[in-house]
C-alpha cells in the first residue's frame, strides 16, 4: 500500500512525462493487445458470416496443415537464415554509423549525414524496390552503366540467386541503418563527458576513447535492442521479400511471412494464416524469454 | 506564467496525438457511403473488381445521368487497383463490402465470391423475380455454361445470388481475343524469316533465336526477342504446342488427368528454360509491373509479344505511330499438341462478369441496385454503357446505331481513354449489362476505328484458318472443386504456376524437373487421386472440355 502511494506520487510529480506516453500506450492497447482477441482465428474453421467468434472450432487443424506442407521445412529454413543475416550483418551497423556520427566535429556536415541516413526510412518499400529495378536493371540502369565502363559484363541483380542475400540485406541496412541509429546517437549522449576527458588524460586516443569509453557506454542499451531483434527472428520482413522475391530466387526467398500473406489474402485460407503467423509470434515470444534469460545472468542487463 | 503555458501546449500535443490515433480507428468507409442521397437519388456503393479499371475524373457522366434519370440511382465507384483475387478475399474478410459486387468469372476471384454467396454474404437476388425480367434471363439455365451454372448459379439450394454477364447472346457475338504470339513486321523482315512459315516449335525456337543472334538494339539498349506484360501475362501460352492446352486431358481410358502430371508438360517446362537460359525471354517477364512492361513496348525492345491482339494494339499504338511498319502481326498458327491439324480454334467463349448484391445492401438498398442492375441489363442499358447517350454520343440512323463523328474523332485521338470515361463509357457499366449483345442488337461497335478492325480480321484470317468452335462441354476444374479432399488440394492446385516459373528459372534441367516432381508429390498427398476419381465419376457420360486454347 505504501509502496503504491509512492509510486503514485511520483508519477502525478512526472505527470507531464507521462501525458506524452498516454498516445503511445493507446497506440500499443489498440493495434497490439485488442488485436490479441483474433488469434482465435487460428484454432477456427473461419467464415465471412460467422466471423472471429462464429465461426466454429478447428482445433489444430491449421497448425498440422503447415507443418505437413511439403515447404514448410524450406520456408522456415529461408526465414531463419535471412533474419540471421539482417541480424548478425544489420545489427551492427547502426552502431557504427551512431559512432562515426559521433566522432564528426562538423556541426553542419554531421547533420547533413544525418537527416540523409533517415530519409530512407520513411519511404515504402515499393518505391524502394521500384528505385531498385532501375537503377540495377542490366538493360541501362546506371549501375550497370558503370560497371559497364570498367570493362564488366552487365550483371543480373534482381531475380538472381547469386546477388539475392547481397540484394535482401544490402537494402534493408540501407533503409533502416539510420533510423535505428538515433537510439544509439541518444545513448552515445548520455555519456558522462568526463569519463571521456579522464581517458584523455590518461592517453588514450580517439579509437581507444571509443573502445574503453563509447562501446561500454551504450552496451546496455545495445544489448536490450539485440533482444528484442532476436525476437523477431523468424519474421524476415514481408513487403521487401514479396517485393524482390522472384520466380530465381523463389527456393531462397519463400519466408513465412510471405506465405502467410498469400495464403490469407491471396488464396482466402485465413485460419491457416492466422495459424502460420501465430506460430511466428510463439517462436519469437520463445526466443525473446531464452536470449533474455541468457543475457540477464551473462551481463545482469535483461528487458524483465 | 511559463509553467502554465508548458502545461497548456503538453495538454495540447496529447490531445492531438491522441485524438489522430482514434480517428484512425473510425469507419470513414462502408454503410456511409450509400443511401439517400441529397439531390433524391439512391446512391450505391459499387467495386469494379477488375484490375487497372478506372473510371471519370469528373464527377458524374453524362451517362450516368440518363441511369440517374431513368433509375433514380447515383454511382459510388471503387475500382481495384492489384489482384482481383486478394479484393475478394480482402472486402470478405474485413467486412468492408459494397452495396454491388462485379468481377471476373473464373479462378480465385469467382471461388471467392461463391464462398461468400454460400455464407450467404451475398444477398438473394430474385426475391421479387417477376419485377425483373432481364436479370431472369441473363442467368436461365439455357444461356449458361452447364457447368459454370451447376458451380456458380444453381449452387445454392435453388436460390441465385449471382448474375453472369456478357456471355454472348448470339454466335455473332462471341468474342475472339486472339490470343497468340505477335511479331513486330520490321523485325521479322529484318531477320529474314516470314512468320507464317514458323509453325513448329523448333521453328517458333530458331525464330527468336535469329532475333537475338542479329543483336537489335533500340536506344542504344537490347531488343527481347520474347516477352509480355505485366507478371509475365501471357508468356506461357506456347502450352498448346505440347498438350492440347485444356487443364485436364484426355488419358485415353474415357477418364481425364491434369495436365501437370502429363509428359507434355514437362516438355512445355524444359522448352521455357531453354529459353530463359539462353537469353530468349525477357527475364524480368514474370518480375515487371504494368507501366514497365509498356515503357518496354513503347521503346520497341519487344520483339515478340504474347497476348491477346487488342492489348498489344493499344499497347504498341503509341510505337508504331511514330515508327510506321513496326505493326505487331501474328505469327503461325503454331502446331497444336494432341490435336487434328484441321482441328478448329477450340475457344471458351462464356461470360466473364459476375455480380453480386452484398448483405451491406438492405431494404431500399436492394430494390434500388436490382431496378439498376435490370435496366443496365436491357437493350437500352446496354447501349447507353457501350455507346453513349443517344442524341448526344450517337444516333439511329435506318434502324442502325451510328457514332456521331465529332465524338467519334474525340475518342480516336484520345490514347489514353480518358476523353471515353469522361463520358461514362468503358468506366465498368459494361460489365454489368448482360448477355453480349453486340453485334445481334447493338450493329457491331461503332467506336471501334477501322485500322483495327481490319488488323483483327487479318489476324482472325491468318490464326483461325479452320475457324473456331465454342466450347459448351463440362470443365474438370469446375467438378474437381466439389470433391472431398478438394480443400486440403486446393493449396497444392494454387501453387502450379508459382512452381511451373520456379522450375523455368532452375539451374538445370533435372533442377527443373526437381520442383515439378515436388509439387506433384505433394499433390498426390492432399488428395489428387482420389479427387480426380471423384471428378471423373462425376463427369462419367458427359461431354468434357479436355481441348482448349487461351480466349
Amino acid at each position: 500500500m505504501i509502496k503504491n502511494s509512492v509510486l503514485m506520487k511520483r508519477i502525478w510529480k512526472h505527470k507531464l512525462f507521462y501525458l506524452f506516453m498516454l498516445p503511445g500506450i493507446i497506440w500499443f492497447f489498440l493495434f497490439s493487445y485488442v488485436p490479441l482477441y483474433g488469434i482465435q482465428v487460428a484454432f477456427r474453421d473461419y467464415t465471412f458470416v460467422g466471423g472471429f467468434t462464429g465461426s466454429p472450432w478447428a482445433g489444430f487443424k491449421y497448425f498440422q496443415q503447415f507443418f505437413n506442407y511439403y515447404q514448410s521445412g524450406d520456408i522456415i529454413r529461408n526465414t531463419v537464415i535471412i533474419s540471421l543475416m539482417k541480424l548478425l550483418i544489420g545489427f551492427p551497423m547502426p552502431i557504427i554509423l551512431a559512432i562515426l556520427l559521433n566522432e564528426i566535429r562538423m556541426i553542419r556536415f554531421k547533420k547533413t549525414v544525418q537527416t540523409l541516413s533517415y530519409l530512407p526510412y520513411f519511404v515504402s518499400w515499393i518505391v524502394v524496390v521500384t528505385l531498385m529495378q532501375r537503377l540495377l536493371t542490366p538493360y541501362g540502369g546506371p549501375v550497370n552503366d558503370l560497371l559497364g565502363s570498367f570493362g564488366t559484363d552487365p550483371i543480373q541483380f534482381l531475380n538472381n540467386p547469386t546477388w539475392f542475400y547481397q540484394i535482401i540485406v544490402g537494402s534493408d541496412i540501407w533503409k533502416n541503418i539510420g533510423w535505428n541509429s538515433i537510439i544509439f546517437m541518444a545513448a552515445i549522449a548520455g555519456i558522462d563527458q568526463q569519463q571521456y576527458e579522464a581517458a584523455k588524460i590518461d592517453g588514450a586516443g580517439r579509437f581507444q576513447q571509443i573502445w574503453h569509453v563509447t562501446l561500454p557506454g551504450i552496451r546496455n542499451v545495445a544489448i536490450i535492442l539485440f533482444i528484442l531483434a532476436v525476437g523477431n527472428l523468424m519474421s524476415a520482413g514481408y513487403e521487401q521479400l514479396l517485393l524482390l522475391n522472384g520466380p530465381a530466387t523463389a527456393g531462397m526467398g519463400s519466408v513465412l511471412d510471405v506465405h502467410a500473406i498469400n495464403s490469407g489474402i491471396r488464396e482466402g485460407r485465413l485460419s491457416y494464416a492466422a495459424a502460420v503467423g501465430l506460430f511466428q509470434s510463439v517462436i519469437g515470444l520463445i526466443l525473446v524469454l531464452t536470449v533474455n534469460r541468457i543475457a540477464r545472468k551473462v551481463s545482469d542487463v535483461s528487458l524483465f | 506564467m511559463n509553467r502554465i503555458w508548458s502545461k497548456g501546449v503538453s495538454v495540447l500535443l496529447v490531445s492531438i496525438l491522441v485524438g489522430g490515433s482514434l480517428s484512425g480507428c473510425t469507419d470513414s468507409s462502408g454503410n456511409g457511403n450509400s443511401g439517400e442521397a441529397a439531390d433524391g437519388s439512391y446512391k450505391l456503393k459499387i467495386l469494379h473488381n477488375w484490375n487497372g479499371s478506372g473510371g471519370s475524373d469528373n464527377g458524374i457522366t453524362p451517362v450516368e445521368e440518363v441511369i440517374k434519370e431513368k433509375t433514380g440511382v447515383t454511382l459510388d465507384w471503387e475500382y481495384t487497383k492489384g489482384s482481383e483475387t486478394e479484393k475478394v478475399n480482402q472486402i470478405f474478410a474485413t467486412q468492408d463490402l459494397p452495396d454491388i459486387y462485379t468481377g471476373p468469372a473464373w479462378g480465385g476471384e469467382l471461388d471467392g465470391i461463391i464462398k461468400a454467396a454460400k455464407e450467404r454474404a451475398a444477398r438473394r437476388y430474385f426475391r421479387q423475380i417477376g419485377d425483373y425480367p432481364n436479370l431472369a434471363k441473363s442467368i436461365a439455365e439455357e444461356n449458361v455454361p452447364p457447368a459454370l451454372y451447376e458451380k456458380a448459379i444453381n449452387a445454392y439450394d435453388g436460390k441465385k445470388y449471382l448474375l453472369l454477364q456478357n456471355q454472348p447472346a448470339q454466335n455473332e457475338d462471341g468474342m475472339d481475343w486472339l490470343y497468340g504470339f505477335y511479331v513486330r513486321k520490321d523485325i521479322a523482315d529484318k531477320v529474314g524469316i516470314d512468320p507464317q512459315s514458323v509453325v513448329t516449335k523448333e521453328a517458333f525456337y530458331t525464330f527468336l533465336k535469329a532475333i537475338k543472334d542479329a543483336n537489335l538494339q533500340e536506344n542504344g539498349q537490347p531488343v527481347f526477342p520474347l516477352g509480355g506484360f505485366s507478371n509475365g501475362w501471357s508468356v506461357g501460352i506456347g502450352n498448346t504446342m505440347f498438350n492440347s492446352g485444356g487443364s485436364y486431358v484426355d488419358k485415353g481410358d474415357g477418364t481425364v488427368e491434369h495436365n501437370f502430371f502429363t509428359k507434355g508438360y514437362e516438355e512445355y517446362t524444359l522448352f521455357y528454360r531453354k529459353l530463359v537460359e539462353e537469353g530468349l525471354m525477357d527475364p524480368e517477364a514474370f518480375a515487371q509491373t504494368d507501366p514497365i512492361a509498356k515503357e518496354k513496348i513503347n521503346q520497341g525492345r519487344i520483339a515478340i509479344l504474347a497476348a491477346h491482339y487488342p492489348a498489344i494494339l493499344d499497347a504498341s499504338k503509341e510505337y508504331v505511330t511514330s515508327h510506321p511498319g513496326s505493326d505487331y502481326i501474328p505469327v503461325g498458327p503454331l502446331e497444336r499438341a494432341d490435336v487434328e491439324p484441321n482441328r478448329p480454334a477450340d475457344l471458351g467463349i462464356q461470360g466473364n462478369n459476375v455480380t453480386a448484391i452484398t448483405k451491406n445492401c438492405k431494404g431500399a438498398c436492394v430494390d434500388a441496385a436490382l431496378k439498376f442492375l435490370d435496366y443496365m441489363a436491357s437493350d437500352e442499358g446496354f447501349m447507353l454503357a457501350r455507346y453513349g447517350v443517344q442524341g448526344v454520343h450517337w444516333d439511329m440512323k435506318e434502324g442502325k446505331p451510328v457514332a456521331n463523328k465529332e465524338w467519334f474523332d474525340k475518342f480516336t485521338a484520345d490514347q489514353s481513354g480518358k476523353v471515353r470515361k469522361n463520358e461514362g463509357i468503358t468506366i465498368g457499366l459494361e460489365s454489368i449489362t448482360g448477355p453480349d449483345r453486340i453485334n445481334s442488337v447493338a450493329g457491331g461497335d461503332i467506336w471501334a476505328d477501322q485500322k483495327r478492325l481490319d488488323a483483327m480480321e487479318q489476324a482472325r484470317k491468318i490464326l483461325r484458318p479452320n475457324g473456331i468452335h465454342v466450347i459448351t462441354a463440362y470443365n474438370p476444374g469446375d467438378v474437381i472443386t466439389k470433391a472431398p479432399e478438394w480443400e486440403m488440394l486446393k493449396p497444392s492446385m494454387d501453387r502450379m504456376s508459382d512452381a511451373w516459373k520456379e522450375a523455368i528459372f532452375a539451374k538445370s534441367d533435372e533442377a527443373a524437373l526437381g520442383i515439378i516432381n515436388e509439387l506433384r508429390e505433394q499433390l498426390r498427398k492432399t488428395g489428387y487421386d482420389q479427387a480426380m476419381q471423384f471428378t471423373n465419376e462425376n463427369l462419367k457420360g458427359k461431354d468434357v472440355v479436355t481441348v482448349q486454347m487461351p480466349n
